[in-house]
């Protein structure tokens, strides 16, 4: 947001960035080899619904559409609100392309409808050692990694190492002040 | 692509504003060139005094609105909340503060947007619901999405120290005796013009901080989706609500206490307030919520 947007007090957010979204599935190889974390066929989108039938008519559209492609794909989805009333698309499949598929998807729905800057974030659980999870932010376009522990703690040390490991390979948010924690996620 | 239109007379209102108090403050300091050099200073002192309450607002404010800091494990789901709508406003995480007190109300300071501080007060916490308590956070971090403090800060500068001089004007060189002649009458006039200044730029900040409401309300519009929430939550905060009170029962000699004459000011009384009336915010809140619909 420029200068002159905030003098006049023009409030811009974001559209979001989709493009590196496909980073995950090469990271994922390297996430396996030197490490040992698998993708464990969960991922998610994270939604803030919106007072709009533009917003009901996208949300029905991706039912649909996702409901098609189980077919296809064997994709399996969930639609659930959080706790703060935010909306999660919970995808499970074994396949992490066809995830990163139907997140692709998704996002691209919203986009469409010109809802783009209502989607806050699309989460990846990997297993290993322990289990992390790669968050990709819509609105910087970058991944970063979130490793939480029991009572609202996060593993800082394990996701600096996962961050010096995959910086080469992925597109990883670099301010850290913005590795927001996702706490309570339904996957 | 992107279902948000900016509110264009807004901004247009708001740059018209801006420019008169530049032109104001322009046409105050030819006048104090004119007059001599000598006032440089004033200028210089005012101008240190101003940059220190900016750059200290944050501790500044915060000490005189009791206002204390919480962290993450106080107050959980307020930085979960605040968190989400930073993520969604591309913000970084400012500093919680909660001040205890019943009246509920809100605020954001800081000097820019990493060193906000986002406050509310425990009687607003336990009024609204969580989704208004959200949309009003969202209010909040829109003014510092906007450096509405930097924005305020310049605006006022000029018009205090028209003030200054407007009080310490009488005490200073209005001596009469014969060399000072000259001096005393300019000092007069130097009287006069910063006070049209001060009393104009008084306006003209006011004016311009109604607008930065508006901003911020459209701003909490768009960063939760939801105007309805905000709207809701005004109508809380403000005292005013959608009654639950059975229209047999109110009827009677008691409904005059309960007709809405706090809601709509005098005209007047509207140009020198900070913040625009209810009715004004809610039909505002109202069009952006047929926009998006449109």
């Amino acid at each position: 947001m420029g200068f002159l947007d905030s003098l006049l007090g023009k409030t811009k957010l974001p559209e979001a960035k989709t493009d590196k979204l496909f980073a995950i599935s090469t990271a994922a190889v390297t996430l396996e080899a030197s490490l040992g974390y698998r993708p464990d066929g969960a991922a998610a989108v994270c939604i803030k619904p919106m007072e709009s039938s533009r917003y009901e008519a996208a949300r029905r559209e991706i039912e649909e559409l996702l409901g098609m492609s189980i077919k296809e794909t064997g994709t399996e989805y969930k639609l659930q609100k959080d706790e703060y009333n935010y909306l999660w698309v919970v995808l499970s499949d074994p396949d992490l392309d066809d995830l990163v598929n139907a997140v692709q998807m998704v996002s691209q729905i919203l986009t469409e409808q010109g809802l783009g800057i209502q989607i806050l974030a699309a989460v990846y659980r990997f297993r290993g050692e322990a289990v992390i999870y790669w968050i990709y932010n819509f609105k910087q376009g970058a991944y970063y990694p979130f490793v939480p522990q029991s009572g609202r703690q996060r593993d800082t040390a394990r996701e600096f190492r996962l961050k010096a490991l995959l910086q080469k390979e992925m597109p990883l948010e670099k301010d850290e002040s913005r590795w927001y924690p996702m706490w309570g996620m339904p996957l | 692509m992107n279902r948000w239109k900016s509110d264009r007379g807004l901004e247009a209102r708001m740059m018209l504003t801006m420019f008169l108090l530049a032109a104001v403050y322009l046409a105050f300091l030819a006048v104090l060139l004119s007059m001599g050099v000598n006032q440089i200073w004033v200028i210089l002192f005012m101008g240190g005094f101003m940059f220190l309450q900016y750059f200290f607002s944050d501790k500044m404010i915060l000490s005189s609105m009791g206002a204390k800091l919480v962290s993450e494990s106080e107050e959980p789901r307020l930085h979960d909340l605040v968190r989400r709508l930073c993520q969604n406003a591309d913000l970084p995480m400012p500093r919680i503060a909660v001040v205890r007190t019943s009246m509920p109300n809100a605020f954001a300071t800081g000097r820019n947007q990493k060193n906000a501080v986002v406050a509310v007060t425990t009687g607003l916490l336990n009024r609204l619901n969580e989704s208004e308590v959200e949309a009003v956070l969202a209010h909040e971090l829109t003014h510092v999405k906007n450096r509405d403090m930097m924005v305020m800060t310049i605006a006022t500068f000029l018009s205090s120290l028209a003030q200054m001089m407007v009080q310490w004007l009488p005490f200073m060189g209005m001596g009469g005796s014969d060399r000072d002649r000259d001096s005393g009458s300019s000092a007069a006039l130097l009287l006069v013009v910063s006070l049209v200044v001060w009393i104009v730029s008084f306006i003209l900040i006011r004016t311009l901080s109604r607008y930065r409401e508006f901003a911020a309300d459209r701003g909490a519009a768009i960063i939760t989706g939801q105007p309805s929430n905000l709207i809701s939550a005004l109508t809380k905060i403000s005292g005013f609500r959608v009654p639950t009170e059975d229209l047999r029962r109110v009827e009677g000699p008691v409904s005059a206490l309960f007709i809405t004459p706090a809601l709509s000011g005098s005209a007047l009384g509207n140009l020198f307030s900070t913040h625009p009336t209810l009715e004004a915010r809610i039909d505002a809140l109202q069009r952006i919520e047929m926009e998006l619909e449109a």
